[in-house]
């Protein structure tokens, strides 16, 4: 079919604003902290594919990081063991921040091509008008 | 012929439309390959025979990849995609010119 560029595009858009929301939530827990009984928070990481053909991208599966995240000695923390631990999650800032900025740019550049294809269209719709 | 022709190369630049999508829509994806549509040079020879007719053809970038085995470029894509949008716009004018052409004569009595 003619037109599913917008549709491709549309998919695109779709696994980066999920890209983002994965980003979001991981970069918003980074500093919750859990007891030591439990598991620590786990960012979320996305596994995506193209689809067949052209018919665009889409999310395969979530990847989940280490429950056991990273142990910090806080004795004053109400959540902290009879040692004095709590756990954080083992999350890298720098990393998310950067993944923050790719998925920032793919989603802008997906919605350019939205644009981009309107304007074929219109042309196409004028087709046979005197 | 010539509507022949245009159609073909309306068809040849949406394919390419579409395959331009894909590769943007897939800039961030791990081990995707672009994707390059061609049909210029066979519509050139087919229409030099007066046939016109051709059907595009849909080959693998062999561009070095990045890191992660990935090897779609942005701002190629992006300035190909505005050079298949403008030519879209020119081929499809023109194929309403031939239709206005065919209106005039219908009317001529």
């Amino acid at each position: 079919m003619t037109f599913d560029a917008i549709g491709i595009a549309g998919s695109a858009l779709t696994v980066h604003r999920k890209w983002l929301d994965a980003v979001a939530d991981n970069m918003a827990n980074a500093n919750t902290a859990t007891s030591t009984n439990g598991a620590a928070f786990q960012a979320r990481y996305l596994e995506v594919e193209a689809g067949a053909g052209t018919s665009g991208v889409y999310v395969k599966a979530a990847a989940f990081g280490d429950p056991a995240g990273r142990l910090a000695y806080e004795p004053t923390n109400p959540l902290a063991d009879a040692k004095g631990y709590v756990r954080y999650p083992d999350i890298d800032l720098g990393s998310q921040m950067s993944q923050l900025i790719l998925a920032q740019r793919g989603y802008q550049a997906n919605a350019a091509v939205v644009e981009r294809a309107k304007s074929s269209y219109e042309a196409a719709l004028q087709i046979g008008r005197s | 012929m010539t509507s022949v022709a245009l159609s073909s190369a309306l068809d040849g630049l949406s394919a390419r439309q579409r395959a331009i999508a894909n590769n943007i829509a897939n800039v961030n994806t791990p081990n995707y390959h672009a994707q390059r549509v061609q049909f210029e040079d066979a519509l050139a020879q087919s229409v030099s025979r007066g046939d016109g007719h051709v059907t595009a053809t849909t080959a693998t970038s062999l561009e070095p990849t990045q890191l992660n085995g990935n090897n779609v470029n942005l701002d190629t894509e992006t300035l190909s995609n505005v050079d298949t949008v403008l030519r879209f716009q020119f081929a499809s004018q023109a194929i309403g010119g031939q239709f206005t052409s065919l209106r005039t004569a219908m009317r001529t009595s």
